[in-house]
């Protein structure tokens, strides 16, 4: 016998193998040779073979198929395997006396033929043997189909098999569900990584469990997200407290989830995905895990922001967005004085009205398309700095917006540059303004261009300061000239004594570096005086104008003279 | 009674039949056994009288998988040509081979009843 060698090539543990023969002497032959090394099931028709199989199919190493069964043919079974994700990996032999069905099973996908009558039983073995270790060679393979530290699918392979029920149950309503856990980096951060890890096991545990009962696949998404597909229910609430059973005690995490219920099948499966994810998203830190259930608001806001992109392209066509100007003043005066202006940009859709900047920028930003709206702007506004000097002899610097997009393209100094040259402007004329964040985000290579940007003579001022991450050592190493307060940091500084203290001590500091100093959002008379007796040396805000167009900036220019 | 040595003497290739038994005659002798009581004999007489040329092919085809398989020569190798014949589905004289597979069929259950 050559079980001992078999075992010994196989390293150990006892693989199992299905038979499909409906003939009970060839069972019972092959069931001898083979139960000395494997493990052996047997299905005797066709109907029994698939059901096993779906049963079965994670601790099968190989099936044995007869050609001729009494319920089906035999070819037909190989096709329903290779059809179906899951199953296609498993090697089969088929076994057979006819030598023209051979041809057809290695089309599809048959590893080997063991001829009938049967050879000897060495040769059985030998080519099982054989046969097994091909494939778990290439079980490698399959186990980049498996996430290796929860034991659940891929994406990749979990997307194919969600596929696969839709084409199956073309009229079972699923639901597309989406899992994270609250906070998860913190998780690793205070506990190490290896607890982190256990708690993302556990609730894979816990998703398999549940989501077994409920008759659904899942899968890990990725760090320490879950997507489980699964037929619709209405209520979520049991599940979640399935899938979160214990985590909260013993993992101090709490799961968060988001349904896509009854999913549309026009869309495709990724999309209803991030569909789960956006209703995941709405549910707030609550202490009471909650699954959140998409709705069509949300939709709606996808859409919009689609709507939104696709626009674009005409609405620079049709100069739709137009520069708004919002002036700024001197404070160092008795009275103050307009001194310059801030260039703010304005959509005017022609269905839609005027869309808010908040909604348009940050969308803009995602996807690139702010480099040709702020190159757009600039033009723009130089342009209206060369009118006003032209038609009425007014020397008025513009700032602009510098998008930290924009601060990746290392053409940038020459894009301005050209700018100010077709417009004939001075470059200490148009003034730019850098958001805070963008230099925490690549510090090395902003702080480059800013230098170069100085160098050639334009001026350049920290937006937004107070909003991120502001450090004060960050003013003292960055290349500015202006630093601009942001206009919460000015309103809640003014609250508490703190918030002076702070506002106080980032005046003082920008004084001592010689920078020029920008309050953003003041909206009294009081903060005015406030900001004036901390020896602030612009204010910008509602208490003076709010951004106006043109015409209308004109108008004011006219009336407070310069 | 059904031995190895009268298995041969009926013109079974023994030898290679108990191999795929991995020499276990016991188990060699009960599959014989098995064999002769069969189903497929009777399935495959009545599909042929019948004119059911699909069914007498499959029952012709199931039993020469086993009867190959346990070397019964004498009945294997009459089922086979019939399978071999009745594969095209054509109409032919099949008679002679059913009736020399049954009566080797019951010159074997005499040598198990002798």
């Amino acid at each position: 016998m050559e079980s001992g060698f078999s075992d010994s090539r196989l390293n150990g543990e006892r693989r199992k193998i299905l038979v499909i023969e409906d003939e009970m002497v060839n069972r019972l032959i092959l069931g001898n040779t083979l139960r000395g090394t494997y493990d052996v099931v047997f299905a005797e028709t066709g109907a029994q073979a698939l059901e096993i199989l779906n049963d079965q199919f994670r601790t099968l190493s190989l099936v044995l198929l007869d050609l001729n069964l009494p319920d089906m043919y035999g070819v037909d079974i190989l096709h329903r395997i290779k059809a179906d994700a899951v199953t296609a990996v498993l090697p089969f032999i088929v076994m057979t006396a006819d030598q023209d069905a051979e041809v057809q099973c290695l089309n599809l996908g048959a590893t080997d033929f063991i001829a009938k009558p049967y050879p000897k039983p060495e040769v059985i073995l030998a080519r099982i043997l054989r046969t097994i270790e091909l494939f778990e060679g290439r079980d490698i393979l399959r186990w980049t189909e498996r996430d290796q530290l929860t034991g659940l699918y891929n994406p990749e392979f979990f997307f194919r098999y969600a596929a696969q029920f839709d084409a199956r149950h073309p009229d079972i309503p699923t639901d597309a569900i989406l899992l994270d856990v609250n906070r998860f980096h913190m998780l690793n951060e205070r506990y190490g990584r290896a607890f982190g890890d256990e708690a993302l096991r556990r609730i894979a545990d816990n998703l398999r469990q549940a989501l077994q009962g409920a008759g659904g696949i899942v899968c890990r998404k990725s760090a320490d997200t879950f997507l489980a597909y699964c037929p619709h229910r209405s209520d979520y609430g049991d599940l979640l407290r399935l899938i979160g059973d214990g985590i909260d005690k013993d993992y101090h995490a709490r799961v968060r989830m988001g349904v896509y219920p009854n999913a549309d099948r026009a869309i495709d499966m990724e999309r209803r995905f991030a569909r789960a994810k956006q209703a995941a998203d709405r549910v707030k830190t609550s202490f009471s895990g909650a699954a959140g259930v998409y709705d069509a608001a949300l939709y709606d806001k996808e859409s919009f922001n689609e709507q939104l992109l696709e626009d674009f392209a005409a609405a620079i066509r049709g100069e739709q967005f137009t520069a708004y100007y919002q002036p700024k003043f001197d404070i160092h005066t008795e009275a103050p004085a307009l001194c310059s202006a801030e260039a703010l940009v304005r959509w005017n859709h022609p269905r839609l009205g005027m869309v808010s900047p908040g909604i348009f920028i940050p969308l803009f930003e995602e996807n690139g398309l702010i480099r040709e709206l702020d190159s757009y702007m600039w033009r723009k506004t130089a342009g209206q700095i060369r009118s006003w000097k032209d038609r009425f002899g007014w020397k008025i610097p513009v700032s602009v917006n510098v998008s930290r997009i924009d601060l990746s393209d290392p053409l940038l100094p020459q894009l301005l540059e050209k700018v100010v040259d077709e417009a004939g402007i001075a470059h200490e004329d148009f003034l730019l303004e850098i958001t805070e964040s963008a230099y925490t985000e690549d510090a090395e290579q902003i702080v480059s261009v800013a230098e170069t940007l100085r160098e050639s003579g334009f001026r350049i001022e920290m937006d937004d300061f107070g909003t991120g991450y502001s450090s004060l050592n960050m003013i003292t190493a960055l290349p500015i000239d202006t630093l601009k307060l942001d206009m919460q940091f000015v309103r809640t500084a003014f609250r508490d004594r703190n918030g002076m203290r702070l506002i106080e001590a980032v005046l003082s500091l920008a004084r001592s570096l010689g920078l020029t100093t920008v309050a953003e959002g003041v909206e009294t008379e009081e903060q005015l005086q406030a900001l004036k007796a901390l020896s602030c040396d612009i204010v910008q805000g509602y208490y003076f104008s709010k951004p106006l167009p043109a015409e209308e900036f004109e108008a004011f220019v006219r009336e407070k003279g310069i | 009674m059904l031995t190895i040595d009268a298995l041969r003497r009926f013109g079974a290739k023994t030898e290679e039949g108990l191999g795929r038994c991995l020499n276990d005659e016991g188990f060699y002798l009960d599959l014989v056994k098995m064999v002769l009581e069969e189903k497929g004999f009777e399935k495959l007489a009545s599909s042929l009288e019948r004119g059911d040329w699909q069914a007498a092919f499959e029952a012709a085809h199931s039993l020469k998988g086993s009867l190959g398989n346990l070397a019964l020569t004498p009945i294997y190798a009459p089922t086979a040509e019939l399978t071999e014949r009745l594969r095209d589905g054509k109409e032919a004289d099949y008679a002679a081979l059913l009736t020399e597979i049954l009566s080797q069929r019951d010159a074997l259950i005499a040598l198990r009843d002798g």
